[in-house]
């Protein structure tokens, strides 16, 4: 097995999360960034939400092409962006995907284990998240969020890929990482340009009238308030609310180390 | 009744949750309201219905358990103040994250829930469980989640919702028009369509929006750069907690190790003057002292190794009061963090490097003290919790069994033994 075991940190799984709980009519997805380390075991640091050309329910890859090209213009712009090599003393790299699966079962698909496989032959390590959300039962009124990891294997020469499973361990991380912030308020930029280059193309048809036109700006204004008014305002609100609370936490422990240093002198 | 949170709100509860080796709990803000719906049926002309809708608006996280209770389940209200303190008036509910155990409310749980409802004076305060569990490789975890009424009869359940995006809806642009060929239709809509569009033949709706997406992006930019200040303000804070901590535990040893030399010097001295003399009563009061002077310091369970600093993994919080009593052997079963009874996957049998043994023996000292905090806390009228809690290898196979099964048996709504729920 070329991965043993997948170590992500809390703050890279609230992005996932966040990202996840955006919609519920649609699969989304991003990639992980991180490290392997010497006993095969995937580190992710933090999450990069991806833009997707073709909005589809029920499918989310992207070509192993696609894909290739997106890590590596993720990668250059997150280290030139956020200097992480120089941080943390190693080059991080995508080492996975992850996408979700409203109202579905946890489990890949099968489109979701071959891509999963087309993924691994560019990179043995390369390792799979995926997100089930919005799921309920009726009778308990019990919501559920699961999140399981897998790798693809080939049983035989030929024959389909199979999923295996991969344990995922979410390791605790007090403070919310820069890179995970920046991330996470990552997300109405993208759905807006997402908006934005739907609409470029609709507008470039000449033969609408005036009336068509106006019709289609109104879509545009109308998704770009559910934008606003879904994201970026909740967005917002968590993040003054995190503010605060790191305010008066700063506060205690500001105390609680006053305290102590008195304890540390009287020694 | 309906009931919603944030998706950023119940991450963020998530999130919090992920970090604490115990069981986490916290207080729901929010309001609630009532919305009238008018319907028309066949034996009524309108009937209107009021629904009362609970809105989350964010959590206020409890940074360690029993902040504003006792062991008894009594309430403080000193305490619940200095936690809420302004929030108090926004409460509308609170929240309970638990591993490994039955969706329903355990007797600590309601007897507190009663006593909250009367000192924050609010009849429908609601109580959202959480439960954690994972299959035995841990490659699958879930989350569940239920939203309790208590105060209503039978302990009444509510949907919980979590609005979105939804539809983004780009399948509603039009790519073509209604053919017609009007000419009076072309020249209405031309001449007073005209006022939708700038003079550059953009709409200007679009220019108006976009400036509101702009300047609220901006804005989140803003505080997300604010936010990230004081993360590292507070990491670097803890981080001095955490080092002043260590150098107080070190300066008590040293000063202990100091003192037992000198006594064990005096002892030699008086030894040696006993082989001489046929006096013995000094000998008792050394020993005294010296037993006094080995007990262990109070900071135990922050005795962290030294080289500890590159592994940021948990809050310098204060040692519970049982930290004191003799540890319990190491506790089955984890939080979200590796542990090696559940086993880190290494099929091919070969051991986690050091750095990673290193996390697992802090994980697991950590993990002896919150896991025995927990199990003195319950009491014999919460034994469900506790039986599960020491079965949790077991219950752990059980949960592997049935979360193995064929991904169309679950989770489509089947109630599976595992989740417990009534």
């Amino acid at each position: 097995m070329a991965v043993s075991a997948v170590h992500l940190e809390s703050d890279a799984f609230l992005v996932c999360m966040n990202h996840a709980l955006s919609t519920e009519k649609e699969e989304v997805m991003g990639l992980c960034i991180g490290e392997v380390d010497t006993n095969r075991i995937v580190h992710i640091h933090s999450v990069i939400i991806l833009r997707r050309s073709d909005k589809r329910k029920d499918r989310v890859e992207i070509s192993p092409e696609q894909l290739s090209a997106a890590s590596t213009e993720a990668e250059i712009s997150f280290n030139f962006t956020h200097r992480l090599a120089e941080m943390t003393g190693r080059p991080v790299r995508v080492v996975g995907w992850y996408h979700s699966h409203p109202h579905i079962t946890v489990w890949p698909s099968h489109v979701d284990v071959r891509t999963q496989a087309m993924y691994q032959m560019m990179d043995q390590g390369f390792v799979g998240l995926i997100f089930s959300c919005f799921i309920e039962d009726k009778n308990t009124k019990t919501g559920r969020v699961l999140y399981t990891c897998f790798q693809s294997v080939q049983a035989q020469k030929g024959s389909e890929y199979e999923r295996i499973e991969i344990p995922i361990h979410v390791v605790p991380h007090e403070a919310i990482g820069k890179v995970c912030l920046e991330s996470a308020v990552e997300l109405p930029r993208i759905l807006c340009q997402e908006e934005q280059d739907t609409y470029r193309r609709i507008h470039s048809l000449t033969h609408l009238d005036p009336i068509t036109k106006i019709h289609n700006g109104s879509v545009f204004t109308k998704n770009l308030c559910s934008q606003m008014s879904a994201v970026s305002g909740p967005l917002l609100q968590w993040l003054e609310d995190r503010l605060e609370q790191n305010k008066q936490s700063i506060v205690e422990l500001q105390k609680e180390k006053e305290r102590l240093i008195q304890e540390l002198a009287s020694l | 009744m309906a009931a919603s949170i944030s998706g950023y709100t119940f991450s963020s509860v998530c999130y919090h949750s992920a970090n604490s080796n115990s069981d986490h709990e916290g207080f729901l803000l929010g309001e609630v309201r009532q919305e009238e719906t008018l319907s028309i049926s066949d034996s009524q002309i309108s009937s209107s219905e009021f629904l009362h809708i609970v809105e989350v608006h964010n959590h206020e996280p409890c940074a360690q358990l029993f902040s504003f209770y006792d062991y008894a389940g009594k309430v403080n209200e000193e305490n619940l103040n200095r936690i809420l303190k302004d929030r108090r008036k926004n409460v509308i509910g609170w929240y309970r994250f638990r591993r490994n155990t039955q969706q329903q409310m355990s007797f600590r749980e309601q007897v507190i829930h009663k006593q909250l409802t009367n000192i924050l004076g609010i009849p429908d305060l609601v109580f959202l469980l959480f439960s954690f569990i994972s299959t035995a490789n841990s490659s699958t975890h879930a989350l569940e989640y239920v939203l309790f009424r208590p105060n209503r009869r039978y302990n009444q359940r509510i949907s919980l919702s979590i609005p979105n995006l939804g539809n983004t809806s780009q399948q509603e642009y039009k790519v073509s028009s209604v053919p017609n060929t009007s000419k009076n239709y072309a020249s209405v809509i031309k001449e007073h369509g005209a006022e939708f569009f700038d003079k550059d033949g953009v709409i200007k709706d679009i220019r108006a929006i976009f400036q509101v997406y702009s300047a609220l992006q901006d804005k989140v930019q803003a505080v997300c750069a604010e936010v990230d200040q004081s993360e590292r303000v507070k990491e670097k804070i803890q981080e001095e907690v955490k080092k002043l901590k260590e150098e107080i535990s070190l300066r008590k040893r040293i000063t202990a190790a100091e003192e037992r030399r000198h006594q064990e010097s005096l002892n030699t001295e008086n030894h040696s003057l006993q082989d001489d003399s046929a006096l013995s009563d000094s000998s008792s009061p050394p020993s005294l002292t010296r037993v006094l002077l080995q007990s262990p310091p109070l900071e135990v369970s922050l005795d962290w190794p030294p080289n500890s600093t590159a592994l940021p993994l948990y809050p310098a919080a204060p040692a519970p009061p049982s930290a004191i009593l003799l540890p319990r052997p190491q506790a089955v079963g984890s939080p979200g963090h590796p542990s090696p009874s559940l086993g880190l996957g290494n099929g091919d049998g070969s051991s986690s490097d050091s750095l990673n043994r290193q996390a697992i023996g802090q994980e697991d000292q950590l993990e002896e003290e919150e896991e025995e905090e927990e199990d003195e806390d319950e009491d014999s009228s919460e034994y469900e919790n506790l039986v599960s809690e020491r079965l949790q290898s077991p219950s752990l196979t059980d949960t592997a069994v049935s979360l193995g099964r064929p991904a169309a048996l679950w989770p489509d709504g089947d109630t599976h033994s595992s989740g417990g729920s009534s």
